[in-house]
């Protein structure tokens, strides 16, 4: 919860200074943000430590989300493709807010249906928590039907770590995947 | 000159004639085709694995003289299929049901991402880009409207 308020005052912040040159909406000071580890379906470990080079996109949801979460992941198809081989470097990593309905192997499967070099994550109930709390990240179950199950309401804001482990912009949903692609391209 | 066309000559209007007709049947046919009562236009569905979830998105276009409610969506395609709506607040995804999608008379009903869908639970097939779904909508008045629509690129 405390991660939540300082995200939110930060971002407060940082939407009145314009000056960060991101078309998203800067951190400012940019966050350093902890790492954590996921274990994938064929028992691999995925961690978010920084890499050299390589800048993180980050998308919280579920795979039972119709909705906005694959318009989330088709416009990282649409970035992707469009920086071409630059792209080559980025880690898309989608993380589910529902562990309880899907599993390493149905997060990774829903992600690598739009391009089968997006990760797909999902962690134990504590490591999804931490993972939320840091990123200022909310989800909620809400009733469904007999056949949707229960439904998740969840945050919706896509987020970019610099290679140096930095949350430097998010962009909340509905923002362009241009903004998107074109901070992409000027990451150092 | 003669009543009477010579058989190469006769068989020339023949044709045109036929041609004329053929061309007046077709003019006809086309300004008399009639408006569907509801027009479902732009439509288009997810990908996804088989048993799981997929959103369609469609115009429905109203062209009767009352208004519409789409009430529900059937398909043999999936478990079950709802209506429903995402809003935002303050950056929160928020999915809920839409049960009736009333249409005033004259006006198009849009689904798009990150607005009204329908959502496709327990699928019993995988949807593939150039696949379609085939969806029956039921309106408040007891009718219902066919619709196929394609699996398109997301």
């Amino acid at each position: 919860m405390r991660g939540c308020a300082l995200l939110v005052s930060v971002v407060s912040l940082a939407a009145c200074d314009l000056g960060g040159g991101f078309r998203g909406i800067a951190v400012d000071p940019p966050l350093e943000m902890p790492t954590f580890a996921f274990t994938r379906a064929d028992g691999s470990t995925f961690r978010t430590s920084p890499e050299p080079g390589r800048p993180m996109v980050l998308f919280f949801g579920y795979t039972h989300c119709p909705d906005v979460c694959p318009t989330t992941l088709a416009d990282w198809k649409r970035v992707r493709a469009t920086l071409g081989d630059e792209a080559k470097a980025v880690r898309f990593v989608f993380v589910t807010v529902d562990p309880d309905r899907d599993t390493p192997a149905v997060a990774e499967r829903y992600a690598r249906m739009y391009d089968v070099s997006f990760e797909g994550v999902s962690g134990d109930a504590i490591t999804t928590s931490r993972m939320m709390d840091a990123f200022g990240v909310a989800a909620a179950r809400e009733p469904g039907t007999n056949a949707t199950g229960y439904l998740v309401s969840h945050s919706s804001q896509v987020f970019l770590v610099d290679s140096h482990g930095k949350l430097v912009a998010l962009y909340p949903f509905g923002t362009k995947w241009e903004a998107l692609a074109a901070d992409l391209e000027r990451l150092p | 000159m003669t009543s009477h066309a010579a058989p190469a000559l006769r068989h020339g209007i023949v044709t045109a004639t036929g041609m004329a007709t053929t061309l007046l049947a077709a003019c006809t046919l086309r300004s008399d085709a009639p408006v569907p009562r509801v027009d479902v236009q732009h439509s288009w569905a997810r990908i996804a694995d088989s048993g799981g979830i997929s959103g369609v998105y469609m115009e429905i276009v109203n062209n009767d003289t009352v208004p519409i409610t789409l009430v529900g969506v059937t398909t043999t395609d999936a478990g079950a299929a709802e209506v429903h709506e995402t809003t935002q607040r303050d950056d929160m995804a928020i999915m809920t049901a839409r049960p009736g999608l009333r249409i005033p008379v004259g006006e198009v009903a849009k689904m798009a991402p990150g607005g009204v869908h329908v959502m496709l639970i327990d699928l019993r097939r995988t949807l593939s880009v150039g696949d379609s779904v085939r969806l029956r909508l039921q309106f408040s008045d007891s009718t219902s409207v066919a619709a196929t629509v394609p699996v398109k690129t997301p």
